[in-house]
């Protein structure tokens, strides 16, 4: 499921909220801090949400060049469309780590997404996500909302999920009934005990699920003291191979879409926005130069949007490679100097109150990633 | 005789259905030749839906925006009264009719199953709209009369179809070599390959990336597909029939996976056959599809045996697919019993409809529309259901496809979607009609005697003894969500 434009249209959007502190002792006595991970499908292009200031970018991109941006540092502009998110770098509460990837380089959507959500290296091979590990680290257990559970948040032990439909469930004696036929221990019996342990109000609510009615569902869920902690958000169609464009183009509106998120997230969750770090998740960049189409091809090198209070400042951090044919990957793409991994993994580690080492050890399988925990975020 | 086979291999047998006395014969019958859809209503054809697009696409873009430039409210409320009048918010749910009435109501449940596998297989994920003119269309003309022939000639048919073309943007495709590419590039403008149907013609349609081909294949594939488009004219924009552009067309060979494709004849359009050809000869091809259908049909987690006969059949016959789909059914019925598969929403939702005789889908009379205004609740129900069950069936959000696996499917909330569904159609009744459950039972379940004390267990749940919880249960029961 994606939150993308066209899925304003169909009403089905995909939110998943996780982790209740109740359960954990440990977690209740520190202060709560959220973590929102939005993955954007479809290989987001950073070079057009935060875009450098280099020249070639007009050379090899004459017809996609986004006018209207607005100056972040000496260096890079934001795309016009991230409105909500540079109200947020105005207040110190939002920053981008560019020139950034997982290490996947195939360019491929499926085995890119796959890798992304898993966090480990051939793709297929993890059948759990670095988040759902990472969560068990912490031991936060608990709740999630979504239709399928992504890969990213699957650990061992399958988690609660939650997304609110119209129709109505069969009563509690019926129900019974249904259980009895599920085999003791099977996947089904598990399932169904999760869902019978719930609340009544969880079980029905009407009403469209559209992407930024969501998105203020999760921000009233996560401002609560004892609410869960963790929620991820899918917003589909980064992949602009035609008609990516400029300030209007296909691009621009699924960044838009970011934005109404991270808006209604940063409205409804008040003061616990102080507490919060949003962060965004892609497979993939997309190539320096623009296509016959006025679009962009699969590429490596991206960005990560990370919005809320943890954040350290207002920066973009960057071991810039620079735009150069010889500096680039493959000469066609922006090279990424920084594990997207790392990243993740010392935002998991700023959030859930876990060293960066054990975070390293037991989510991303001790693979040499740096700690840029004190670097970009408030610990 | 195994009943489960005839839900493991199609929708279960309906209650007006004897249980056939051959199983295998039964099923392998319907797969020599495609079945005619049943549904008694209008079908629309792929041109009708394509000139409904192109209505809508030259209304829009040519003569609104225009029209209402200043006005923001004028335009939404007109291009609303244009959405009514070609349909956009009616095709999504009048395909899902079409393809539920001859899965619960037609003779050829097997090919019905099939067919939504290839559907799949050659996924239009949801973008620019392709849901709600195309996609129906191009699974019931392009995929449906090509299932029970060769696999080669099924996939040529597919990869220059107007909706997967547009669908991987090969119309944007520019060889820079080309006529077209050079002048672009004349005046300062790029002129590149896309690549995106050229990726997915590997790595989906064929070859898998098993395979092994590289980033170079893929663009020198992208090279050879350059050219074919969905024409463009004033008046209909990209909503033409496709062609094949030799303007845009990169001149010179091309190697993919280590063999060099270069023009015969007088035009370069055949050059993309000619690897089609190679591609779906390609052993890595048979074993792909060989086990996808395995995997479909049987378990999540085929075995090189089981997969075998499969691919004997199609070295065999050269991809023959009902001698494939021969070679399967036997797989399934010997493993029918042994092995399980969870049920994709829809296929699990069928089987319930057809097993039980539930009134649906909606008839002619309750999908009609007058073009003009929305169309009623009851004719938009089938894809708002579809839409719940989390299985949008012409919008998969990628050109994967939906996934096929428990893993993907069995989360709570979607449970609990089917439990709220299984309630409302055996209990409302709109749907439900009068069915003796254990007379449903004796012909579709082999655990007969276990299947019969938990119905008469939901009956008499508390003190009010009640036919109609026999269904809602039945449906939610673990024989009904995997077989």
């Amino acid at each position: 499921m994606t939150i993308s434009r066209r899925h304003f249209i169909s009403g089905i959007g995909s939110l998943t909220l996780l982790g209740s502190p109740l359960f954990n002792a440990r977690a209740a006595s520190m202060k709560k801090k959220n973590f929102v991970v939005i993955m954007l499908r479809g290989g987001m292009d950073g070079l057009t949400a935060i875009q450098p200031n280099d020249s070639k970018m007009a050379q090899v991109r004459p017809d996609i060049l986004v006018k209207g941006v607005k100056k972040l540092t000496a260096d890079f502009n934001i795309h016009p469309r991230l409105k909500a998110f540079y109200e947020c770098w105005q207040e110190g509460k939002a920053s981008v780590v560019h020139a950034t990837s997982i290490p996947y380089t195939m360019r491929s959507h499926f085995d890119g997404q796959n890798l992304m959500q898993s966090g480990g290296h051939t793709p297929y091979t993890e059948k759990t996500g670095w988040l759902g590990r990472g969560i068990e680290v912490s031991a936060l257990g608990g709740l999630a909302i979504s239709l399928p559970m992504p890969l990213l948040l699957r650990g061992k032990n399958t988690l609660d999920n939650f997304f609110p439909t119209w129709m109505s469930l069969p009563n509690d004696g019926d129900l019974r009934v249904i259980e009895s036929s599920y085999s003791k221990g099977s996947a089904l019996a598990e399932v169904m005990n999760r869902v019978r342990s719930r609340p009544v109000s969880m079980m029905k609510r009407g009403g469209d699920n559209q992407a930024h009615e969501l998105a203020v569902v999760a921000a009233q869920e996560l401002r609560r003291e004892d609410g869960p902690r963790v929620a991820v958000f899918d917003i589909g169609g980064f992949d602009t191979h035609a008609a990516q464009g400029g300030e209007d183009g296909a691009h621009g509106e699924c960044l838009a879409d970011f934005d109404k998120v991270l808006n209604a997230l940063r409205n409804g969750l008040g003061n616990q926005f102080d507490q919060t770090l949003i962060v965004t998740l892609t497979e993939f960049g997309r190539k320096v130069e623009q296509n016959g189409g006025y679009g962009t091809e699969h590429g490596y090198g991206t960005a990560i949007l990370m919005a809320g209070g943890l954040v350290k400042s207002s920066q973009i951090y960057a071991d810039w490679p620079g735009l150069a044919t010889k500096n680039l990957f493959e000469r066609q793409d922006l090279n990424a100097t920084i594990d997207a991994r790392s990243v993740y993994c010392s935002a998991m580690s700023t959030c859930f109150d876990v060293d960066f080492k054990t975070m390293k050890d037991r989510a991303f399988f001790g693979d040499p990633l740096t700690d840029l925990s004190d670097r970009l975020f408030k610990i | 005789m195994k009943l489960d086979f005839f839900r493991k291999i199609g929708f279960g047998l309906a209650p007006d259905e004897n249980v056939p006395s051959d199983p295998i014969a039964w099923a392998v019958r319907q797969v020599e030749t495609p079945a005619k859809l049943t549904w008694p209503g209008h079908i629309p054809s792929e041109q009708e839906l394509l000139d409904h697009r192109a209505e809508f696409v030259y209304q829009d873009r040519r003569i609104l925006r225009e029209k209402f430039k200043n006005n923001r409210n004028a335009y939404d409320d007109a291009k609303t009264q244009l959405r009514y009048k070609t349909g956009e918010r009616y095709f999504p749910s009048l395909e899902t009719v079409i393809r539920h009435h001859a899965a619960v109501k037609g003779k050829a449940p097997v090919f019905e199953r099939l067919w939504h596998f290839w559907c799949n297989h050659f996924a239009i994920s949801e973008k620019d709209m392709l849901d709600r003119w195309n996609t129906g269309g191009y699974q019931r003309e392009t995929i449906r009369p090509n299932l029970c022939g060769s696999f080669t000639d099924l996939v040529k048919k597919v990869t220059v179809s107007w909706t997967m073309i547009h669908h991987l943007d090969n119309t944007e495709s520019v060889g820079p070599n080309s006529k077209w590419g050079k002048n672009r590039r004349k005046k300062g403008k790029p002129a590149t390959v896309n690549e995106n149907h050229a990726r997915e013609l590997l790595e989906l349609h064929t070859v898998s990336p098993a395979a092994g081909y590289t980033q170079q294949d893929v663009i020198n594939l992208a090279y050879i597909m350059a050219g074919w488009e969905n024409r463009w004219s004033k008046k209909r924009e990209e909503c033409n029939p496709v062609q094949f552009n030799d303007k845009k067309h990169e001149p010179g060979t091309h190697k993919v996976m280590g063999k060099g494709y270069k023009q015969r004849g007088i035009s370069s359009e055949t050059k993309l056959f000619d690897v089609v050809e190679d591609l779906c000869a390609h052993p890595c091809t048979r074993r792909f599809i060989s086990w996808k259908l395995v995997r479909h049909f049987v378990t999540d987690e085929p075995t090189d045996a089981m997969i075998a006969p499969l691919i004997k059949a199609w070295e065999e016959t050269d991809g023959d697919l009902p001698s494939v789909y021969k070679a399967l059914i036997k797989v399934v019925y010997e493993h029918t019993g042994s092995e399980q598969k969870f049920l994709n929403p829809e296929t699990w939702l069928l089987q319930c409809i057809r097993i039980s005789g539930t009134n649906w889908p909606p008839s002619p009379e309750v999908m009609a529309y007058d073009f003009k205004s929305k169309p009623s609740q009851p004719a938009r129900q089938p894809s708002i259901i579809m839409r719940e069950l989390g299985h949008n069936l012409l919008a998969p959000s990628q050109p994967n496809g939906w996934p096929d696996t428990e893993a993907e499917w069995l989360s709570p909330e979607l449970l609990i979607r089917r439990l709220a569904a299984s309630s409302k159609f055996a209990n409302d009744p709109k749907y439900s009609v009068f069915v003796d459950y254990h007379k449903v039972a004796e012909k579709n379940f082999d655990a007969l005697d276990d299947v019969n004390y938990f119905l008469h267990k939901a009956k008499n749940v508390d003190f009010y003894s009640n036919p109609k919880r026999m269904g809602q249960a039945l449906f939610s029961s673990k024989w009904m969500l995997k077989v």
